[in-house]
């Protein structure tokens, strides 16, 4: 089960992220190179982007219910259908809220939520119903706004999908008859819920600076489904318009329910929006459909649009939209077509669904806007976002589906990507050497490939090896592994796993200012809301005047939204060797001789002009354009006009 | 000189039962609460990096005003009420009186660091009863009610009425890593909650004869006047009670105060700005803060550290206020307004 079954509720709103950009610049990692110019707002590379002092948070902000949908497909909006209706959605209190974090800056795909707490309260503050997001990270970045953004800066929406732990109902859950069922319904007191972020604002305009629009879903949770994607099926989008680098509709989740002769598809991840306010342009009729024939294409610049013909689908029904300011927002997105004929659920258990539309000039075919995964394959890892130390094992899921179902002895292959070579100094590069990722190559041990189980999971094991400073100054490597089915959906292309695999670092039992020196400074380098609000990092007196506070949040566990650093990006070796100093703080000014006695950085084993692969391009221009740094992202008329 | 309405002392000296002083103790934790917004805004007033002696002094005073707030929920949970912070009664409006009606007729704002709102405000809501002379000739008028006697007859009354093993239940008792524990400590017994009366009413006024507390601790009072001398409080044989103001200069230079708008509010400024959602911010953070400091003293003292974080949101906002121009009003910078606002009500 998932956010999109029924008994679903969505919210939607605003939410704020304070992300630090000072470290979204792997240059800003080297202590030597740092200049304090770089903690300044501004854009370009020599500076600290677009919000040098934030603080990581993230939180929700004027959230309400909007809408509830229950199995018979029946959809209450009003308050006079369930008391639910018009409630708001926050996060934590009495304790700080969530953060928004990335891993590391040669990883910035991949922005996680840490710690958020979802509660759903009356407006008088009494509490119905909060859980604890497990971590999560972005997925499905997609192409979202087509006014070119300038307003906000940032055309791209992402998802973020996961399951609320520690669910507590409030006494007045049983005050709304929809909480009541979906309490009945969910399993493992979970909740799943999914969020899809849009329209965030980098730049100082309409008072909305580092907020976004934000639509939630939350429905029941059943044992045994991965935690941070849903178990569903997907559409990819295939309509590339001419002239433009993307997709639109890139990719949204649906499911059929078999039980109810339903199709519900969250286009609330996809569906471009005018504006960063979400409003809708688009007046062109979609359609959702089941093809009768295999569905293949992938658009390229030769290629952008593939159409079908009428006799080639089975019509399931329109994909009720409405233009203007108010549909995303009062819906989410989510569109449910119920009550099918049986011949289309028959042709549904083993047929691609489609998002379709009609254009001029093309009377008897539709043009395909998404298809569904060729042969209804998908493939997706669940925590696939790791923090690893050296000598650590971890495991990584995979679930494996086909039309929706556990896809069994489905063989996943797992490859590393090729060694990226090192940036040298030059003019678009004007700090800092920049070194390659994924080497040395034997850093991490893998297997190259797994099989899922009857349940279609498959676990791949992940364990670091010793690595010595492959990237100088900045701790550890980011490996960056791809993994896929036997066949590889152009549309869609693979997925990654991403870890960061910590250097290989002792804990010092006694250690002296200078073996944390270089951590500390660079921390304060990356984060001046703490070292010019908090301490000076790079002061070893200012540290100790504080040290109370440091040993509190050092030695909060990781999933304590107060834990430092607040990216998480610390070795365990490292972390405790910094709790060691502040318990028993040594200024002098001579390191521990065993720390100081360098291990020979690995040599990266590509010369610095080897081309990327269209992966690690694709990646490097999606993090571009995810950071603002793309000269301007394209401004589209009429998506259907071509 | 602080007056307290005498009808405070009064109702404590004619209560016969515990029960009938916990509003008594709910006026004590909303009086070192009420200190705590104006203090802090002083002291994120202070720009990063400048005036550092001055924000230690200030900063070593609201700590110890939280402290006070902490011991004074623990007295009100041993004695079997229970407090209550998260309500809009509980939050003053600044600038206006301090709970009790304390201090005649002294109003207490939010305002930026200075040397007058230090010595006309903040040396006032700490004068103890007979303050000393250190040195240096100043007349004092002889009252008879301050903070000290309010605290001194709720000492009195539990000394004369309360059982030795207080009521309340222990596990709701609060301490904290961040305080010695001889300072904040669990309130099991009636000596023990004497002993905290002391603490607190020699931490903010000094002993009668010395300006520091027993623990040779300077009193709140005497540091605020540091402040206005700007000179640090030192020993000194020579000087009448043994101290006097002639320790290193506490140098402190006007424009390194971030000019926040006295008293500013949220409605001063218009909905939906982006000053208006960082002030937002702020209030939802102070919110947060009370919610979990309520959680805390009322059975989940464990939930403290989790307010701790919250403090420093709330620092870390205040200090961007600081940076943020008021619309409208050149010259100035947005203060934190500490106004209790549910988060879905601004």
């Amino acid at each position: 089960m998932s956010y999109l079954h029924a008994p679903r509720l969505v919210f939607t709103g605003d939410f704020l992220s304070d992300v630090s950009t000072v470290n979204n610049d792997t240059a800003h990692y080297n202590n030597e190179t740092f200049k304090p110019d770089f903690q300044k707002p501004g854009q370009g590379a020599t500076n600290g982007w677009w919000n040098p002092e934030g603080g990581a948070v993230f939180d929700f902000q004027n959230c309400r219910i909007r809408q509830l949908s229950l199995p018979d497909g029946t959809i209450l909006s009003h308050p006079s259908q369930d008391p639910l209706i018009g409630q708001v959605v926050m996060g934590a209190e009495g304790r700080p809220t969530g953060k928004m974090v990335d891993i590391d800056p040669d990883a910035q795909m991949y922005s996680a939520l840490w710690c958020v707490q979802v509660r759903i309260c009356t407006r008088d503050n009494e509490l119905l119903l909060q859980g604890d997001l497990d971590t999560t990270s972005f997925r499905d970045i997609q192409m979202r706004q087509t006014d070119g953004a300038k307003n906000n800066g940032q055309a791209l929406g992402a998802t973020w999908t996961s399951t609320l732990t520690n669910v507590q109902w409030g006494e007045k859950a049983n005050w709304s008859p929809f909480l009541g069922r979906l309490r009945k319904t969910t399993q493992e007191n979970k909740l799943s819920v999914n969020l899809n972020s849009f329209g965030y604002y980098y730049a100082h305009n309409d008072g909305r600076f580092s907020l976004g629009r934000i639509l939630g879903s939350i429905g029941p949770y059943f044992s045994n489904e991965p935690v941070t994607f849903a178990a569903a099926r997907r559409l990819y989008g295939i309509y590339q318009p001419a002239g433009q680098r993307s997709t639109y509709f890139s990719t949204s989740n649906f499911l059929v329910e078999y039980e109810t002769n339903s199709v519900t598809v969250d286009l609330g991840a996809s569906f471009p929006v005018e504006n960063s306010l979400g409003a809708i342009h688009l007046n062109q009729r979609l359609y959702l459909a089941v093809s009768k024939i295999p569905v293949q294409f992938a658009p390229d610049r030769n290629n952008p649009a593939y159409y079908i013909s009428q006799s080639d689908v089975v019509g399931i029904g329109i994909v009720g939209y409405a233009s203007g300011n108010d549909w995303l927002m009062q819906t989410g997105g989510v569109v449910s077509l119920n009550n099918l004929p049986s011949e289309t659920m028959r042709l549904l258990t083993d047929h691609q669904l489609l998002l379709i539309t009609m254009v001029q000039g093309k009377p008897d075919q539709f043009l395909v806007v998404a298809r569904e995964a060729i042969d209804g394959q998908v493939v997706r890892a669940d925590n696939f976002v790791l923090r690893l130390d050296c000598r650590e094992t971890q495991k990584v899921k995979f679930h494996a589906y086909q039309w929706g179902r556990p896809l069994a002895n489905a063989l996943i292959k797992t490859s590393l990507q090729p060694p990226t070579p090192d940036t040298p100094v030059g003019p678009n590069n004007p700090i800092s050497v920049i070194y390659g990722n994924n080497f040395p190559q034997d850093g991490i041990t893998f297997a190259s490939s797994v099989v899922t189980a009857a349940d279609g999971t498959a676990e791949l094991q992940l364990t670091g090896n010793p690595i010595h400073s492959p990237r100088h100054y900045i701790d550890g490597q980011i490996y960056t592994f791809d993994y896929q089915l036997d066949e590889v959906d152009p549309a869609f292309g693979t997925e990654n796993i991403v870890v960061h695999l910590r250097d290989e670092f002792e804990t010092i039992e006694n250690p002296v200012w200078s073996d944390i020196v270089s951590i500390m400074t660079q921390y304060g380098n990356l984060y001046p809301v703490m070292s010019k609000y908090i301490a000076s990092f790079a002061d070893p007196v200012a540290l100790i005047e504080k040290k109370d506070i440091f040993i509190f949040a050092f030695s909060r566990p990781l999933e304590n939204t107060m834990h430092m650093p607040v990216t998480r990006d610390l070795s365990e070796g490292k972390r405790q060797t910094i709790l060691n100093w502040l318990h028993h703080p040594v200024t002098d000014d001579k390191g521990t001789s065993s720390h100081l006695q360098a291990v020979a950085k690995p040599e990266n084993p590509v010369p610095e002009n080897t081309p990327l692969t269209d992966n690690q391009k694709k990646y490097k221009e999606a993090v571009r354009a995810k950071n603002g740094a793309v000269a301007e992202f394209q401004v589209i008329g009429n998506l259907f006009e071509n | 000189m602080l007056h307290i309405d005498a009808i405070y002392i009064k109702k404590i000296q004619q209560s016969g039962s515990l029960a009938e002083l916990f509003p008594m103790l709910q006026n004590a934790i909303e009086l070192e609460h009420s200190t705590i917004p104006p203090y802090l805004t002083a002291l994120f007033s202070i720009q990063p990096g400048k005036s550092n002696e001055a924000r230690k002094i200030i900063h070593s005073i609201v700590i110890e005003e939280m402290m006070h707030m902490t011991i004074a929920a623990n007295i009100l949970n041993a004695i079997g009420g229970k407090p209550q912070i998260n309500n809009p009664a509980f939050v003053p409006a600044y600038p206006g009186p301090l709970p009790m009606g304390i201090g005649n007729g002294l109003i207490v704002g939010l305002e930026k660091y200075s040397l007058e709102v230090v010595k006309k405000v903040f040396m006032e809501i700490e004068e103890p009863e007979n303050p000393l002379v250190l040195k240096s000739a100043a007349e004092t008028e002889q009252t008879y009610s301050t903070i000290g006697a309010f605290y001194l007859a709720i000492q009195k009354k539990i000394e004369e009425i309360a059982p030795y093993d207080l009521p309340g239940n222990k596990a709701y008792q609060v301490t904290s890593s961040f305080f010695d524990a001889d300072q904040l400590f669990p309130i099991y017994t009636k000596e023990d909650a004497i002993h905290a009366i002391n603490i607190i009413v020699e931490q903010g006024e000094g002993t009668s004869t010395s300006p520091v507390d027993q623990d040779g601790e300077i009193a709140h009072y005497y540091r605020f006047e540091e402040l206005v001398r700007q000179r640090k409080l030192i020993k000194d044989d020579n000087a009448p009670h043994g101290y006097s103001f002639s320790g290193e200069p506490i140098v402190f230079n006007p424009s390194d105060v971030y000019p926040f708008f006295p008293n500013t509010k949220i409605n001063m400024l218009k909905k939906g700005t982006e000053e208006w959602n960082r002030l937002n911010q702020f209030n939802t953070s102070y919110f947060s803060l009370l919610a979990g400091l309520h959680t805390t003293f009322n059975g989940a003292p464990a939930q403290l550290d989790n307010t701790i974080g919250i403090m420093y949101d709330l620092k870390l906002t205040a200090e961007k206020l600081g940076a943020t121009p008021f619309p409208g009003n050149p010259g100035f910078t947005i203060g934190p307004s500490f106004e209790y606002i549910r988060p879905n009500e601004a």
